[in-house]
């Protein structure tokens, strides 16, 4: 008998969790309170759609938004503060401390300056987002291998076509990692935000079903902000594959590489 | 007499070194105040001549090198190529082929060999040809749509060394090519060189810390000492051309790879 493959564990696990989410509460192992079944969260959640939509389209707008402040700042500090030896020696120990704050504390800040409304969660998430995009760009150009450079300026390449053909492809790999990371952050950042001090998005929706009790409710605001996640993470992945097909051929097996390509001809052996 | 003067004329002006290093020196900015790492190095290289440079770890051969190619500036002295100044680099006359791969992994090889032509915005058609006549001419026809990772060491070298040849450079310069490489691919490339080199008549200088690799690929070994890197002994190479492997076998082979070593050792 031959192992299941991983992906095939990985499901059977992922509906386990499921029937157990389903079966837990129904045979009153824990309170509804607690985790109210899974049938009975996607019907309020089916209920409520209207309110759900409008709440998540709010989220959703407060994301894309602090998403783009989070990546367009974070990849400008971060491709200047990687480029310039004077400035990361000045910036890069501060902003590594900075990163290390948590910088939830200053949302109330945030709140008395942009007030309650979705201004304060893009600003807030906006910076929760910038640091790990900033931290990661100013890595990813400054471990660029100095032998791609030499050999491109060798080639009588400019510092523009530097920056265009070897610094921005060479870089891409980690960059797209800090965009995986900062963007999930900014998920974080906008759905807290929401939660703390709010009228409106899914966090708000959790925090006001969470006061009254309404346990399928605050569940299915959950369910949305994790397929909301989910979906983030799988578009990343896909932007991933489109763009590093070399690192990700890099990955995989070499006879799958050989026999896809079966049809070249006889190689050199050196 | 006339006669031989004009003569004499004309060979002067066939014979412009390919390189031509006068009065070179070089002293850098080191931790505990300046550093001579290259003295007074003058050297001539005859045009279509495949030239070694060997030396101890450190003795700037490869400070040399990159001052070849265009990439550092000397403290002082001067370096010309085809009878002009090197200032800057210049890939239509000098080539340069590294030691690790230099090759892009996020190109195909075939983009790799086009690169030197795309940063000059040649049309598409035309460097797409000469990138292909180049892979040709390394042995690798038909693997241009690969990536580098799915070449191995000795081929990604001849990848390099078909980018170094983008532009039809006079002279190609080659800083341990093969160092990375196995000892069966590295005789095997080195071998593959010197069939290149006949069919495209280049000036050749290469640097390599392998005195049987030397040997073998040169018409003439430059002996380096260790810092401040000096010219100690020019060797000619008189092993018949083509060259073959059981040659290494000879005395003659013997005796120069000998008479580099001493030289090499001696030097504290």
């Amino acid at each position: 008998m031959t192992r299941p493959s991983p992906r095939t564990v990985r499901r059977l696990i992922g509906l386990a969790l499921l029937v157990a989410w389903e079966a837990i509460p129904r045979l009153g192992i824990l309170p509804e309170l607690f985790i109210p079944p899974l049938t009975k969260t996607l019907y309020v959640l089916w209920l409520d759609r209207a309110i759900y939509a409008a709440a998540l389209l709010v989220t959703l707008y407060e994301v894309a938004v602090a998403m783009l402040i989070a990546c367009g700042v974070g990849i400008l500090v971060g491709a200047v503060v990687g480029g310039v030896a004077s400035i990361r020696n000045l910036m890069l120990p501060v902003f590594s401390s900075l990163y290390a704050v948590p910088i939830v504390i200053l949302y109330p800040v945030f709140t008395a300056w942009f007030g309650i409304g979705s201004e304060s969660k893009i600003a807030f998430a906006g910076v929760y987002g910038f640091f790990p995009v900033m931290l990661s760009t100013a890595a990813g150009i400054r471990t660029i291998d100095e032998q791609y450079l030499i050999a491109a300026r060798s080639m009588g390449a400019s510092l523009p076509q530097l920056i265009i053909r070897v610094i921005i492809p060479a870089s891409i790999p980690t960059v797209l990692a800090g965009l995986r990371l900062g963007g999930a952050l900014t998920i974080i950042g906008v759905v807290v935000s929401e939660m703390l001090t709010s009228a409106d998005g899914i966090g708000y929706l959790v925090t006001k079903n969470r006061t009254t009790l309404d346990s399928p409710r605050v569940f299915a605001a959950i369910i949305v902000i994790l397929a909301l996640s989910v979906v983030f993470d799988l578009a990343v992945r896909w932007i991933e594959r489109r763009t590093l097909i070399w690192q990700i051929a890099g990955r995989r097996e070499r006879p799958d590489a050989r026999t896809s390509r079966g049809a070249m001809p006889a190689p050199a052996t050196a | 007499m006339q006669h031989m003067a004009n003569m004499s004329a004309v060979r002067d002006v066939s014979l412009t070194p390919a390189v031509d290093v006068r009065g070179l020196s070089h002293v850098y900015a080191g931790r505990e105040g300046a550093v001579p790492a290259l003295s007074d190095i003058a050297l001539e290289v005859p045009a279509g001549r495949f030239v070694v440079i060997v030396g101890p770890s450190g003795c700037g051969k490869t400070s040399l090198l990159m001052m070849l190619a265009g990439l550092r500036r000397p403290t002082s002295g001067t370096i010309l190529c085809d009878g002009r100044p090197i200032a800057k680099p210049d890939p239509a006359r000098v080539g340069v082929v590294f030691q690790e791969a230099s090759l892009y992994p996020w190109l195909t090889a075939l983009d790799n060999v086009e690169f030197p032509l795309a940063l000059k915005h040649a049309p598409r058609e035309e460097r797409r040809a000469r990138a292909e006549a180049m892979l040709k001419l390394v042995g690798l026809e038909g693997f241009g749509t690969r990536y580098p990772h799915e070449l191995s060491g000795g081929m990604k070298q001849r990848v390099s060394i078909a980018r170094g040849l983008m532009q039809d450079p006079p002279v190609l310069l080659m800083d341990e090519p093969f160092a990375a490489l196995d000892e069966q691919t590295r005789m095997t490339m080195g071998h593959e060189l010197l069939r290149i080199w006949s069919q495209t008549s280049k000036t050749v200088v290469f640097i390599t810390h392998s005195l049987t690799e030397a040997v073998y690929l040169a018409d003439e070994v430059i002996v380096m000492s260790a810092r401040p890197g000096r010219i100690l002994d020019r060797i000619a190479i008189d092993l018949p051309r083509p060259r073959t492997y059981q040659m290494m076998a000879t005395d003659l082979f013997g005796r120069l790879r000998e008479r580099i070593w001493e030289q090499i050792r001696t030097v504290p």
